[in-house]
């Protein structure tokens, strides 16, 4: 980012900043602190949240983010401004989706000049998506953006998808209008009846309508509060969702191609395989890349070549994945147990993750119900958002022990 | 819940209680218990109503002998359902609790047009003519007639409960206006005269200013009711001005024109009279001999014309000899007209003091006072004599009728200005006589002097200590509650210069300067782009707003504005504006946003809510001055200045400053809600228009917001409302802004309630 800061402009021409007045504390103590409290008391209700396991998720998830690319993304209230901002950050957003989702597709739109442009099909190779976000940082931003016929759009390409997997829509909206043809209100409709989900991220203040949307079709509706929030924000986006109403449960057909670590025991494999090969997602890039013996993974039900997974196979459809991208999404459906909320303890006085005494700030600690240690709240979050596993329980042999059992 | 209000048991509809309402009713229940008068400034949203109500029911339950009745009067009919629907919530909050049926009736009144049920009238649109056409029917002298002949039409519903309506009263419950006329329907009585009847024995009435202040109306409608009642006036900010309205008359050459043609149907109706019936013309004459009073006999319906002047005043002694005849009398009223007329023809301004109008005519037509005082009542009596039963035609010469009967009672607190052409357009002749109340206090004494407790409340009264001087009482209770809240949803700002530091105002001297209406501009332009959904900017005066428009079309700045929100613009015509605000409205609820270009003192800014996403900022340009070059007003400012001692500029600041918190508060309406108030001129952040916001404006007016500049403002707004658009939820509010029983009566909470009460 450090190159674009230099080309775009100098520090007198950006905005006017009282960067002082962030970290000064509010006279009557109401404001600031007030709304730290607020953001607290969500990460709370989050960890919360996810605690709860028995819920069905829609671990199947086919997902468009519609980015604002109006005029307004021009503006610089993000640093460098809120349009190459967005796309940092969702380009981290898209590496930990397929992280978390490996079976998962994803689709990129933007909307500008009233119109809705497809930038990225519904696919789910992660390259090429991420290909595609770089690639849009040289595009201009310009016009009004249009809510409705970014939905029409996304919802046009999610309608034909099967009905086990979540359908959802992710709206980074940075304008505070909306151009629209036609009436919203029917739109919204016909999302609500294809069981679409409407989740959107305001970059610069509550509006109704987005308000609306996402209530009406059970999505999230959140306005950041600087770059450090949006990352939280978009990064919230990345669990699955529980599903809502009624899915219907299904069995889908995974290929798992075989892997190829040495090149000794290749015996019962065709010679196609040890052919060289193009590899099938970089085909038609000129910059195509050309793989060796034995790298890559073969679709086991047409042999196709592929230099990454998860993917899904060109020629027959299939949907690639590996072993451990099925392990890694394990931990959605057997989360940790919650943590027990305690207002005090006073025979620990320091958390047993980070060993940091407990302060006056925060009250409250967190028990793990299996080995009963205390932790504090932002270890609690960090356990149940990165770990996924509680470091008491696997530092004691016997629950340990007890858990790979 | 049930409440503990120093030693009152009442009873509050809802699970939660705001801390402020809390202290409203303890300072309601002083005023109460001392019998005195009280002035309450409580911000909007915060549940005024639900307030009052509880506590005045509550008292009424306890103390029955000391307070009887309650009378709610309020603006508007919306206004009135609302406070009809939050009645109906406490009474079945009472039900519930106590598990029987509550023995109090409280009933919502409105005029003939809101509350007919006959087929033919009730379809009727205007408001006049659905009084002419239901006199037409209900007249005594026409039910009369109806009795020796059925071909005369009366109304059915009018005839059921003259029959029966009196002896069975309305059983106890909460009735507005749809469901008098249901059970009008239901019963075939005439709700708009069951409802008159049941005032008398109602324990709470609620209708509009007018059936109280107006001394044409009050008489008819409340004279019975009791002294022991309670009085509130709701939303009173403007209270002064309806009682100077009421008490005023305005006459032009047209209405002059017409009431030549109502005297000549005068003329031919009692020659007709004459030869055929003139017994009844030497009866009226008996009768006027005797007195007025008797020859009034109290007849319900024929109350179509009544006394402009106040019931204290309405004289005992017979009616002069002059004008006591039939033809004598209209050729009295004749010379009345013209000599209004010669008044009229003139070409300069002229201003006259009563006595200065009485002796003038003294001298031309030779018409003295006396009889011009008794005119009103005179006239009145001759048409009911003529049984004439279609007065729609007559109101021109009631008017007239009014103007001369006010202006030889009254020779002080008012003025006579008759000017030749307005001042917009000098070369058109349209002379206007106006007989112009200057003292607020004539009108609304009368209701000081007769009920026990007047409770004047509205969300903007500031500055309080205004009120008692203009409408010369003497409060026991004075207090201006400020809103809690869990977090900080107004953000009040002073923006006084654009980004290239020129000041922003709208003075005389500054205001056709390009590089203010272009700052005006910019900020509009730029708060358009950092603010969601609706806007709604106020300006001082109709001609201003166009002004403005018109230039910044030419500098292209309705352009820029159009990227970013759709613009709609408030008029003079009611119904453009009200096409307007639909469109706004849709505009902000499907996303694309809006800006309204309004005005203050106009429709919008007095009865119009726009909560949430509707407003989610109000920028006030200039200060909304009054236009100080009227000649009614400088009369008012110099006798305000003579007889009360305020100063001209003191009134004209404060009427500035109300009316600019009236616009700043329509975007708040409700704790949940939020908005940004920009006030868009240098001259506010003085100390002297500052201090006479409401309380509780100023409390988050900072010092640091009162001198901004376009770009701060912008910058300071984005801020905040990515604040505001974090979730919130009422538990955030639990404890601060809203409290359970528990809470409130917790001892912590009890002494922060003492303290602001000291504090207040």
């Amino acid at each position: 980012m450090a190159d674009e800061e230099e080309t775009n402009e100098y520090r007198w021409e950006s905005g006017y900043e009282k960067t002082w007045e962030a970290i000064k504390e509010d006279d009557d103590g109401l404001l600031e602190s007030n709304v730290a409290e607020i953001v607290a008391r969500a990460k709370r209700k989050r960890a919360a949240l996810k605690a709860t396991g028995a819920i069905q998720l829609g671990m199947m998830r086919h997902l468009f983010v519609v980015i604002d690319a109006s005029e307004c993304m021009f503006l610089q209230d993000l640093k460098p401004t809120r349009f190459l901002c967005v796309l940092k950050l969702l380009e981290l957003f898209v590496h930990e989706f397929f992280d978390l989702n490996p079976i998962s597709q994803l689709g990129i739109l933007t909307t500008k000049v009233k119109r809705c442009v497809e930038v990225a099909a519904l696919a789910g190779n992660q390259k090429k998506h991420i290909e595609a976000l770089q690639q849009m940082k040289d595009t201009s931003c310009e016009g009004e953006p249009s809510l409705q016929n970014s939905l029409e759009r996304a919802m046009n390409g999610l309608k034909n998808m099967p009905a086990h997997s979540s359908r959802e829509v992710l709206v980074l909206f940075g304008s505070l209008t909306t151009c629209d043809p036609g009436d919203i209100q029917k739109t919204i409709k016909s999302l609500k009846e294809n069981n679409i989900r409407v989740s959107i991220i305001g970059l610069a203040a509550e509006v109704r309508i987005c308000r609306e949307i996402a209530k009406r079709t059970g999505g999230t509706y959140n306005v950041l509060l600087d770059d450090h929030h949006l990352k939280e924000l978009i990064l919230n986006q990345v669990q699955p969702p529980a599903v809502a109403g009624s899915m219907e449960a299904s069995l889908v057909k995974m290929g798992f191609p075989g892997g190829k670590t040495g090149s000794g025991d290749g015996a019962s494999d065709s010679a196609a395989d040890h052919a060289p090969a193009y590899c099938l997602c970089h085909i038609e890039n000129e910059t195509s890349c050309l793989m060796g013996n034995n790298s890559g993974y073969n679709c086991p039900q047409c042999g196709s070549r592929y230099c990454e997974l998860p993917v899904e196979c060109k020629q027959c459809g299939l949907t690639l994945v590996s072993a451990p991208h099925l392990a890694r999404s394990y931990h959605h459906l057997f989360p940790i147990k919650p943590f027990i909320e305690r207002t005090e303890v006073p025979e620990m006085t320091h958390c047993f993750a980070c060993a940091k005494p407990f302060g006056e700030l925060d009250p409250n600690v967190y028990e793990c119900e299996n080995c009963k240690q205390i932790v504090c709240l932002d270890c609690d979050l960090f356990i149940r958002e990165t770990l996924h596993t509680c470091p008491g329980c696997a530092s004691d042999p016997i629950t340990a022990q007890m858990k790979t059992n | 819940m049930k409440l503990n209000v120093d030693g009152l048991l009442v009873y509050f509809p809802y699970d939660y209680i705001y801390p402020e309402q809390f202290s409203y009713m303890l300072e309601l229940k002083h005023a109460l218990d001392a019998k005195g008068h009280c002035l309450l400034e409580m911000p909007s949203g915060t549940g005024k109503t639900t307030t009052l109500l509880s506590l005045i029911v509550a008292y009424m339950k306890a103390h029955p002998l000391d307070l009887t009745k309650l009378v709610y009067c309020s603006r508007t009919v919306p206004e009135i359902e609302k406070v009809m629907e939050e009645l109906r919530k406490l009474m079945n909050y009472y039900e519930k609790e106590m598990g029987m049926e509550q023995n109090i009736l409280g009933l919502a009144l409105s005029s003939r047009k809101n509350l007919c049920i006959h087929p033919s009238v009730s379809k009727e649109r205007e408001g006049k003519v659905v009084d002419g056409r239901c006199y037409g029917l209900t007249a005594s002298f026409v039910r009369a007639r109806h009795a020796g002949d059925d071909a005369v039409p009366v109304c059915n519903f009018y005839e059921g409960f003259d029959a029966h309506g009196k002896e069975f009263p309305l059983p106890p419950g909460v009735y507005n206006l749809d469901d008098l006329k249901e059970y009008g329907q239901a019963k075939g009585w005439c709700p708009y005269f069951l409802a008159r009847y049941t005032i008398t024995h109602a324990n709470i009435v609620v209708y509009s200013y007018h059936y109280l202040l107006d001394p044409k109306i009050a008489e008819v409608v409340s004279k019975e009711i009791s002294k022991t009642s309670v009085v509130v006036f709701d939303e009173a900010h403007n209270i002064d001005n309806v009682c100077i309205d009421s008490m005023s008359v305005k006459i032009t050459k047209r209405l002059l024109d017409k009431c030549s043609n109502s005297i000549q149907i005068l003329e031919t109706t009692i020659s007709n009279m004459k030869e055929n019936d003139n017994r009844r013309l030497e009866k009226e004459y008996q009768r006027l001999v005797e007195g007025l009073r008797d020859a009034n006999i109290a007849r319900e319906t024929d109350m179509a014309l009544v006394n402009p002047v106040l019931p204290s005043e309405i004289l005992e002694e017979a009616v002069p000899g002059t004008i006591r005849t039939a033809e004598h009398f209209v050729a009295f009223l004749k010379r009345v007209v013209e000599y209004i007329k010669t008044r009229l023809r003139v070409q300069h301004v002229v201003q006259e003091s009563p006595a200065g109008f009485l002796r003038d005519i003294h001298i031309k037509v030779c018409i003295d006072r006396k009889p011009l005082r008794f005119t009103a009542e005179r006239l009145s009596s001759l048409i009911r004599t003529l049984e004439i039963s279609d007065l729609t035609d007559f109101s021109p010469l009631v008017t007239v009728s009014h103007f001369a009967t006010l202006v030889s009672t009254y020779t002080k607190g008012f003025t006579i200005i008759i000017e030749p052409f307005e001042d917009r357009a000098p070369t058109v002749s349209n002379p206007i006589l106006y007989f112009s109340c200057l003292d607020s206090s004539i009108a609304i004494k009368p209701v000081f002097n007769r009920f026990q407790t007047v409770v004047i409340t509205s969300g903007t009264l500031s500055p309080l200590d205004m009120y008692p001087k203009i409408l010369d009482f003497h409060p026991v209770i004075m207090t201006s509650f400020t809103m809690t809240l869990a977090r900080p949803c107004i953000l009040p700002m002073i923006v006084s210069k654009g980004n290239d530091q020129v000041a922003m105002s709208s003075r005389y001297e500054t205001r056709e300067d390009t590089a203010v209406i272009r700052n005006y501009g910019n900020l509009l332009v730029e708060v358009a782009a950092a603010v969601p959904d609706g806007i709604v900017c106020f300006f001082t005066s109709y001609l201003y707003l166009e002004t403005i428009v018109s230039s910044w079309y030419d500098q292209g700045i309705i352009d820029q504005l159009q990227r970013h929100k759709l613009l709609f613009i408030e008029t003079q015509d009611a119904a453009e504006t009200s096409l307007a605000l639909i469109n706004y409205i849709k505009a902000c609820d499907n996303g694309r946003g809006a800006v309204l270009l309004s005005v203050a003192r106009g429709k919008v800014s007095e009865g119009i809510d726009f909560d949430h996403h509707l407003g989610r900022a109000v920028l006030m340009f200039g200060i909304p001055y009054v236009y100080t070059q009227s000649r009614i007003l400088r009369a008012r400012l110099e006798y305000l200045r003579d007889q009360f001692q305020i100063r001209e500029n003191d009134f004209l600041t404060f009427d500035a400053m109300r009316h600019a918190a009236q616009c700043l508060g329509r975007c708040m309406r409700g704790k949940t809600d939020y908005g940004i108030m920009i006030l868009a001129d240098k001259r506010f952040s003085r100390a002297d228009k500052r201090s006479k916001l409401p309380k509780w404006i100023q409390e988050h007016l900072k010092d640091t917001n009162c001198n901004l500049s376009t770009e701060e403002c912008v910058q300071i707004s984005k801020r905040w409302l990515r604040q505001m658009a974090q979730p919130f939820s009422r538990e955030d509010q639990l404890g601060i802004s809203l409290l359970t029983l528990e809470q409130l009566q917790s001892e912590e909470m009890q002494k922060k309630i003492q303290q602001r009460a000291q504090a207040a």
